[in-house]
């Protein structure tokens, strides 16, 4: 009877290969050799322009030049700057917000759906509006001036307020999801512990503190690496927004890597800068992992 | 004690509305400008009705010699459709032979697929370009349309969706008769529409809102998508600001209007699909 059967697995090898092959194919083309190439290309001194011919192998120089040129590093610090800013906001304000909202309030579906808008709208339309709303004489400065303040900042044209207005508006933007993931975690807290904690005499801050904050721990570490990862991938937002500017104030590595590619047409020296980036995510990626199973009270 | 509750919940809703009209402030600014005159849009106080109204604006975006936004938003439209087409049959198909076919090293291959769910997208753009730019699609809808549909995310989440479809089905209609094929196309992606349904929406979306790919793999002003089109327009119309609104309600309002209708499925949905942003 060994025939038949070998025959029935043979078939289903060939028919399962004829299901993922399509996408496979694709895949390879268009995820597998890039991201291959995006390693190699990092060690060489390919320009946009250059035949393959000139192409040459220069080991780690990209990555020298990289850690000695004073702009990467400012784009660098300027990534971290972002991150610094948007992912303690974006969790605190996720977490308040589905606390607020756990509660029992009314109009909870309406409420639900506006703070998650944002989420699923076109960035740069986005952008055009914001620009007019923090604008010159727009309705942020009228209101600032209003409240007495004088000589209102414009956030976005300003050197200093640029970088953490546009993480601010990004936080706008993404933290309906980080509400709605919070809501589903806080939904599966068992009721029974919170009302023993309240008979226990705990008070409100302490059954925060004590029963919630570790019962969603897992969501909370989920969320932050996932914040982390997003904050990195940043171009959209900053270059709708603005375009790096004023000066190089927004320049971040997302930025700095397109510009040395397509502008500045070092495909070299700009493989090795996404590289890095990809490294970063690569150790929060492995972090996340590893922390699952340590940090975390299930 | 039940009193107290009930007076609270009522404050805590206005101080939630209150941060959902916030949230929302944006778009409703967006609204009314756009049929404001351009010198209404600052106007103190902000007026939500616009008074005089104005439809110049949108008719405007219509008639722009140099702006082609019909143009923009058809090349939109299609981008967007053939994209949804494509990974209706091509993401169903895949999950179904990674779930329900048993082939030697299926699992293998499919933990490399996961493994490259990691890769952030921006490290690929150099090589994807000149991939792109030798396969003679740069400048297409195209060079937009293959990186959204290798995207491993809704491979994953329909697997998981195909997986939890009892095995025992599979089994029947073998017995039945039927192959594979008949079996993903009459029995698994029916069963799966839920999934299938919440691809469909969050591709929209995300496709619909791409800048990153339509910036870097199109120059042609004429083939060109909406969120490069209306930077483009924003930044030629400087001071023209209800312009500048209504060309972003255009691009906003397909989104907002799917959005309405699909709420509930969009947030119920959110969490698992929605989290890689």
């Amino acid at each position: 009877m060994a025939k038949p059967r070998n025959r029935m697995h043979f078939k289903e090898n060939i028919t399962g290969y004829a299901f993922i092959t399509p996408y496979l194919l694709l895949f390879i083309v268009f995820t597998g050799i890039p991201f291959i190439c995006s390693i190699l290309f990092s060690f060489t001194n390919l320009t946009y322009i250059s035949k393959l011919d000139n192409l040459k192998l220069v080991g780690l120089a990209n990555y020298i030049k990289m850690f000695q040129s004073p702009e990467v590093m400012a784009a660098l610090g300027r990534t971290f700057l972002y991150s610094i800013v948007y992912v303690p906001v974006i969790m605190v304000l996720g977490f308040a917000l589905a606390m607020i909202v756990n509660k029992g309030i009314h109009c909870k579906g309406a409420i639900r759906g506006m703070v998650f808008l944002p989420y699923v709208s076109n960035m740069v339309a986005v952008a055009v509006i914001f620009k007019i709303i923090l604008g010159p004489s727009g309705p942020f400065y009228q209101i600032l001036q209003f409240l007495g303040v004088e000589n209102p900042p414009l956030p976005l044209l300003s050197d200093k307020l640029a970088l953490p207005a546009v993480a601010l508006i990004a936080v706008w933007k993404g933290v309906g999801l980080n509400m709605i993931t919070y809501l589903g975690a806080l939904q599966n807290v068992p009721a029974e512990l919170d009302e023993a904690a309240q008979i226990d005499g705990a008070n409100k801050w302490q059954r925060i503190k004590n029963v919630v904050i570790p019962m969603i721990s897992p969501t909370t570490f989920f969320l932050i690496i996932s914040s982390i990862i997003t904050s990195l991938q940043n171009f959209t937002v900053i270059q709708s927004l603005t375009e790096g500017g004023p000066g190089q104030s927004t320049t971040v590595m997302a930025l700095s890597i397109v510009r040395t590619a397509f502008v500045q047409n070092n495909t070299g020296f700009a493989s090795a800068q996404a590289m890095i980036v990809f490294l970063i995510v690569m150790i929060i990626t492995l972090i996340q992992w590893r922390g699952q199973k340590k940090w975390v009270n299930y | 004690m039940y009193k107290k509750n009930k007076v609270l919940s009522w404050i805590l809703t206005i101080v939630m509305l209150l941060i959902g009209l916030l949230c929302i402030y944006p778009f409703i600014f967006m609204l009314s400008s756009s049929f404001k005159v351009s010198g209404d849009v600052l106007q103190k106080p902000f007026q939500i009705i616009p008074n005089p109204v104005t439809f110049e604006n949108i008719k405007g975006l219509f008639h722009s010699d140099y702006y082609n936004f019909p143009k923009w938003y058809v090349n939109t439209v299609m981008m967007t459709g053939i994209t949804i087409i494509i990974k209706l049959f091509l993401i169903t198909f895949t999950a179904y032979g990674f779930s329900k076919v048993r082939f030697k090293g299926r699992d293998a291959i499919f933990l490399v697929l996961l493994a490259a769910m990691m890769i952030p997208a921006d490290i690929m753009i150099l090589p994807r370009y000149m991939i792109f730019k030798n396969l003679k699609l740069l400048n297409s809808m195209w060079a937009i349309i293959i990186p959204s549909c290798v995207d491993v995310y809704f491979v994953f989440l329909l697997r998981q969706a195909f997986i939890s479809v009892p095995e025992s089905i599979s089994e029947a209609a073998k017995i039945d008769g039927c192959n594979h094929f008949t079996i993903y196309w009459r029995i698994i992606t029916p069963l799966a529409k839920p999934s299938i349904a919440t691809m469909v929406l969050f591709s929209f979306v995300w496709t619909w809102n791409d800048y990153m790919s339509p910036y870097l793999y199109i120059s042609d002003i004429n083939k060109q998508m909406l969120s490069v089109g209306i930077k483009l327009f924003s930044a030629g119309q400087v001071q023209d600001y209800g312009s500048q609104m209504a060309a972003a309600t255009l691009v906003l309002l397909p989104i907002i209007f799917v959005f309405l209708f699909c709420q509930r499925f969009f947030i119920e949905n959110a969490t698992s699909s929605g989290v890689k942003g």
